[in-house]
């Protein structure tokens, strides 16, 4: 088959979890026999191949009011591209990925009379809210999507319900297809970390990986923290991730002194090795359709103390390959990590099953395979 | 010969809905075909009963007239699409730059003749809508791939020609109000067919 993929980032542009996403997928689809076509942002137009999958990018008009307009606007420049290779080559289906992707996926729907497959990653009412004209704006968007979708694929198990409650999408047309993890990607990098920087050898790392906004709920492990350090004084905080550094490191840092470090920056090669060094790592979401966290430590051996919410409900299982806590709770954050910490044995028992779970039930293999699945719905 | 029009509304009394009006009036006169699709916002309007008007619903409100008219674009080009490539249109006239991004696809995908009538320009206006840039933007990719640029004044014409960097021998000023109306425009069209005669 081959499908053409409109989202607005793809590797090496991150910002979020898309990105990642769409690149296992359509290079474990390339792998497979079929032929991904991805259109995308880029500073300049270009084209490239890598690893089986054709790569477009367009730039954007930056003088945009907003984002929407911005996404508007680059949404024009990637129909025209997929237009223009739509005269070359006949694509099967157009696959979206998220809000952005809508007003280009949907204008090639419509221009090249193809089916269109949306992929919801998250939700603006779930994010920050539909309270303004512009989040609203978004919302309806995220809605026009999935109504304009022959299929709809959504990444938890939850979050379909959520979806579903919140676009009106029947059952016939919507699919919960998890996220996956590249295990080889994980077991190839080179994770010599220079631990030093981030920890003295005594200390045990919880790390901490996301953006830092509330959605992500870095305050709430910032507030479990002076708790875990008096039961467990070996501990030791490290906090990667990009958004409001600033302001939580500032807060964290009147909290707990030099027992949290704020690494700024960091490389894909020094998270896996902060991910394959650290004791546990912490999940403290508010709000998580999926939530990768726990299954990229997985892949490292690692155990997640993760928040019992959407997408992680399915990632974590409690007491087996990590621990859960109630969602906003410094508490039962601060209990679960004391007692991941105070068995090392224990946690290392967790993270290798955890490792064992991923290798069993998600893999890009098995992801891709269900996702060319709904494409074949969509086509009939 | 088939000409399908867009416009973002259509109304008895707005100047490009009977700009429109008066060319799609003019061709079934004369044993033509027209269409015009436009946004379904239950106006009324009054036309000659052998030129199909085509309204699009939008379910989308938006938070700009910019993104509004972008996802209105997308129905369009469904309705543009049937028309041009099921019902053999043989050429797409747009209407401002509300109607570019449709006219645009279609000139992309079909590789059908497009004309653009450029009733004024963002410049012209004053620039003063958040999205201008991109507006602007817009107008000159509409110049940029249409075959014809059409302008009603001369004022127009100069933005067109220095703001847009429209060549001189692709724009034309055809202004409705003189007697002459609509031949001159029905004479690009048939320009416009022969060409691609001549092509194929």
């Amino acid at each position: 088959m081959r499908p053409l993929f409109i989202t607005w980032e793809y590797p090496p542009y991150k910002a979020g979890g898309i990105a990642a996403h769409c690149e296992d997928l359509a290079t474990t689809m390339a792998s497979q026999g079929h032929e991904p076509v991805v259109i995308t942002y880029g500073e300049r137009e270009e084209k490239e191949y890598r690893d089986g999958v054709e790569i477009h990018r367009v730039p954007a008009n930056d003088h945009a009011d907003n984002t929407i307009s911005w996404a508007m606007s680059l949404a024009d420049r990637m129909e025209k591209k997929g237009i223009h290779l739509a005269r070359q080559k006949n694509f099967d289906l157009i696959h979206g990925h998220d809000w952005m992707a809508v007003p280009a996926a949907t204008g090639l729907k419509k221009t090249l009379d193809l089916p269109m497959v949306f992929t919801v990653h998250s939700t603006q009412k779930g994010r920050d809210g539909i309270d303004s004209d512009y989040q609203r704006a978004i919302h309806n968007l995220e809605w026009y999507g999935t109504y304009e979708a022959s299929e709809v694929i959504t990444v938890g198990r939850d979050f379909c319900d959520e979806v579903k409650d919140n676009y009106n999408v029947s059952d016939k047309k919507i699919n919960y297809i998890p996220n996956g993890v590249n295990l080889e990607k994980f077991d190839e990098t080179n994770a010599s970390l220079q631990r030093n920087n981030f920890a003295l050898d005594w200390e045990q790392i919880v790390l901490f990986v996301g953006r830092m906004y509330p959605q992500k709920g870095p305050g709430h492990l910032i507030e479990a923290m002076p708790h875990i350090l008096e039961e467990k004084p070996e501990a030791k905080f490290v906090m990667c991730g990009s958004g409001a550094t600033e302001h939580y490191k500032g807060i964290a840092k009147d909290q707990v002194g030099d027992k949290v470090h704020f690494p700024g920056y960091v490389s894909d090669q020094a998270l896996v090795g902060l991910m394959k060094e650290a004791e546990i790592t912490v999940a403290p979401s508010v709000y998580e359709p999926f939530g990768i966290v726990p299954l990229e430590a997985a892949a490292c051996e690692t155990a997640t103390v993760g928040s019992y919410t959407g997408g992680m409900k399915d990632t974590i299982v409690h007491e087996y390959t990590g621990l859960h806590t109630y969602p906003e709770d410094s508490g039962s954050i601060s209990h679960q990590v004391s007692r991941a910490l105070n068995d090392p044995g224990w946690s290392d028992w967790l993270g290798d099953n955890a490792r064992e779970r991923v290798e069993d039930n998600f893999r890009w293999e098995q992801i891709s395979a269900w996702t060319t699945g709904v494409y074949t719905q969509a086509l009939e | 010969m088939k000409v399908v029009f867009l416009a973002r509304k259509f109304e008895d009394g707005d100047k490009i809905s009977e700009y429109v009006k008066s060319l799609a009036e003019a061709l079934v006169e004369r044993g033509h075909g027209a269409a015009i699709i436009a946004f379904d916002d239950g106006a009324y309007y009054s036309i000659d009963k052998r030129v199909e008007v085509i309204r699009t619903d939008l379910h989308y409100e938006g938070d700009s007239l910019y993104s509004w008219s972008m996802m209105l674009n997308n129905e369009m080009k469904e309705k543009a699409r049937e028309l041009l490539e099921d019902r053999e249109f043989d050429i797409i006239h747009a209407n401002d730059w509300s109607t570019v991004p449709g006219a645009t696809a279609m000139k992309e995908y079909l590789d059908r003749p497009m004309v653009l009538t450029i009733h004024s320009t963002e410049n012209e206006r004053g620039f003063s809508d958040p999205n201008s840039s991109l507006i602007s933007e817009m107008e000159w990719k509409g110049c940029k791939s249409a075959d014809k640029v059409l302008v009603n004044s001369e004022d127009t014409l100069n933005s067109v020609k220095f703001d847009l960097e429209v060549p001189e021998e692709k724009v034309k000023i055809k202004d409705p109000i003189l007697d002459a109306w609509p031949e001159p425009a029905l004479k690009i069209y048939e320009s416009l067919i022969n060409v691609e005669e001549v092509k194929n």
